[in-house]
């Protein structure tokens, strides 16, 4: 079959053009073309270019160029692909893998949000990705769950560089669990990154329980091998997270979190972080989560003088921790979002929900501080403030019969004489930061001010 | 397509590896520095099978190192548009899927397929017909041909197409 002589309208399926430039190739004694590639071949594919052209009977609607560049390839394939559908519509190239479009394979300019998570060299423009997030809201809706993204580090486990461990947590070595089935197991030697990994008590009911009523996704500044590992010890099977495993490696922004790599709106994810400045644009979404320090290089890491629960020998209680606590706001959320009110579910938002079960938190309670800000600042420009506030408090600067809790640092104050006089809670603000991490009002006795004097200002530590 | 070809490179030796196994040194190094790399212009350099010859070494001003240019032959792969060939699915999305042959990694999007496989979501993501013969999902071993080939920063992507005679799902692997 010679190719440059056959003009007739052959049907030609696409598979002739490879046999049929090689065919040029070893016929023809063609020497290496001036153009950088060393290979003649390309040069042999423009000549199919011109010939493929001439079977086509239809016109087609996009132009192709005649002149001889690197984009004729490319362009053939679009030809070929509005050939067989000439009804389509030109391509939006919804996303790019490697720098073509993946649908019509056209050389595009690299924009859009990149997934690395998924595979590599694959992005996603922004349309798609919003036209994705409304797809998946669907389905999510019809199955009802709602978005989960959990951080790995001091949130749902600890790690410790091997290098790290003092002496006294060396019995920790002979107590590790076997990796090779880690389903019951929460205490994990990696040798080969050199890591020690224990997993917050209540973690594997807190995941099973959540994977029912959300879809879960890991988000942590470690980088990709290390989240995967970690995914492989809490998540055997694959189950709760399949491929939704995003590092560091797949952020957009260094050092700082974002939805925007999530496939889910932003009005039906939640987060679960024990940092809140990882998430500086979805304070909203944040449900903040006591640090696990089990590991006394994690205090360090903070620059916490208490001991860490490896060092006490001791661990978070399984039935009250922390976890166990979030479960539940996260259960009653859930429940809120799908409650049959005869509302559509598209016009719920997750992030007004959430703050509603926050205000119930200290609902009833009128607190005044004292001795608590300084006194040159706004009162209710204190974080503090804003704190008591969303836990559904009202807060206060004068004392008066409404008053239920006076927050103060200090015995001596004149307000503190108030409310001890008229029978009032005295609290110092770990109670009010307890409430904010446990989600439930803590009783006022183990807040009381002789407890401050006991322990060190900076230990916030919730009693068990 | 896989090639044979002489390719050269200039490859830098410290003087204490000088002596009776200067050559051997060279190539191992050689052989280290560049298997399994790729480039776009030759492709994925699979095996170096020979050395044809290695010239004249030269020191480096400033340094103690010194400079062979060695030309060897290998096995080099590099896909084309047009080629077809056999690749097995790593990964099924809603846009298509991607698949894997050698180092080669490939994207087939769902406008490349017949139009009568629909993408069903769920545990197993998977493309399946609408008659229920033909399902594509993880680990299965397809035919595809090469729609386009790009080449960003020496890493090489390529779009493939299983719409056509005798492409698709080959078999199942066990």
């Amino acid at each position: 079959m010679s190719v440059a002589s056959d003009s007739s309208p052959v049907h030609s399926s696409s598979s002739d053009d490879l046999a049929a430039f090689l065919e040029t190739e070893l016929d023809s004694d063609s020497d290496s073309d001036s153009s950088s590639e060393s290979f003649p071949i390309e040069a042999a594919e423009v000549a199919v270019v011109d010939v493929s052209s001439n079977h086509r009977l239809k016109r087609q609607k996009l132009e192709h160029p005649e002149d001889e560049t690197e984009n004729v390839a490319s362009v053939t394939f679009s030809e070929e692909i509005s050939e067989a559908s000439s009804s389509k519509s030109p391509c939006e190239h919804p996303g790019t893998f490697g720098n073509m479009c993946f649908v019509c394979g056209q050389k595009v300019e690299v924009t859009g949000v990149s997934f690395g998570y998924i595979h590599k060299g694959f992005k996603l423009q922004q349309d798609e990705v919003t036209r994705l997030r409304d797809i998946d809201m669907k389905a999510l809706q019809s199955q009802r769950k709602l978005c989960l993204v959990l951080d790995l580090d001091h949130t749902l486990l600890n790690t410790t560089v091997l290098r790290d461990l003092r002496p006294e947590e060396e019995y920790l070595k002979s107590h590790t669990h076997s990796l090779q089935d880690v389903s019951g197991g929460d205490i994990f030697m990696l040798e080969f990154m050199h890591m020690m990994t224990k997993l917050r008590p209540f973690v594997h009911s807190f995941l099973k329980e959540a994977s029912k009523m959300f879809v879960l996704y890991i988000y942590t500044m470690g980088d990709r091998p290390y989240a995967r590992q970690m995914a492989k010890l809490l998540d055997p099977k694959g189950e709760y997270f399949g491929e939704r495993i995003i590092s560091r490696d797949d952020g957009t922004v260094k050092h700082q979190k974002s939805l925007d790599v999530v496939l889910g709106q932003e009005k039906a994810v939640l987060i679960l972080d024990d940092t809140e400045n990882a998430w500086p644009g979805h304070r909203d979404n944040l449900i903040v989560i006591e640090r696990y320090h089990f590991f006394a290089s994690s205090c360090k890491q903070f620059d916490h003088r208490f001991q860490s629960l490896s060092q006490l020998k001791s661990d978070e209680s399984e039935p009250e921790g922390v976890l166990s606590a979030v479960l539940k706001v996260l259960k009653q959320t859930h429940s809120l979002f799908f409650q049959d009110g005869g509302e559509d579910l598209s016009s719920r938002d997750v992030r007004s929900l959430l703050k509603q079960v926050r205000k119930e938190i200290l609902e009833g309670c009128k607190v005044v501080f004292s001795r608590v800000f300084p006194t040159k600042t706004q009162a209710e420009d204190h974080p503090l403030w804003r704190v008591a506030e969303g836990l559904g408090a009202t807060c206060a600067t004068e004392v008066d019969a409404s008053v239920t809790h006076v927050v103060a640092m200090d015995v001596g104050t004149e307000k503190v004489r108030w409310a001890i006089r008229e029978k009032k809670f005295v609290v110092h603000r770990g109670w009010i930061d307890a409430a904010n991490y446990l989600w439930k009002k803590q009783p006022e006795e183990k807040f009381g001010l002789e407890q401050l004097k006991k322990q060190g200002a900076d230990d916030l530590t919730v009693e068990k | 397509m896989f090639f044979h070809i002489v390719l050269e490179r200039n490859m830098q030796l410290h003087p204490r590896f000088f002596g009776q196994n200067l050559r051997e040194n060279l190539v191992s190094n050689l052989v280290k520095d560049v298997e399994g790399t790729n480039s776009g212009r030759h492709g994925f350099v699979l095996a170096v099978t020979g050395i044809e010859s290695i010239g004249k070494g030269l020191i480096r001003d400033g340094t103690c190192f010194v400079t062979f240019p060695v030309k060897y032959r290998c096995v080099v792969s590099k896909p084309f548009k047009g080629e077809v060939l056999e690749a097995v699915v790593t990964k099924v999305m809603q846009h298509g899927f991607f698949a894997e042959a050698g180092p080669l990694q490939l994207f087939v999007s769902n406008h490349e397929m017949e139009d009568c496989m629909e993408y069903q979501a769920g545990d197993m993501p998977n493309y399946t017909s609408s008659d229920g013969s033909v399902r594509i999902q993880k680990e299965c071993e397809v035919l595809l041909k090469i729609t386009a080939v790009s080449v960003v920063a020496s890493e090489i992507f390529c779009l493939g197409s299983i719409k056509g005679e005798f492409l698709g799902l080959l078999n199942v692997r066990a």
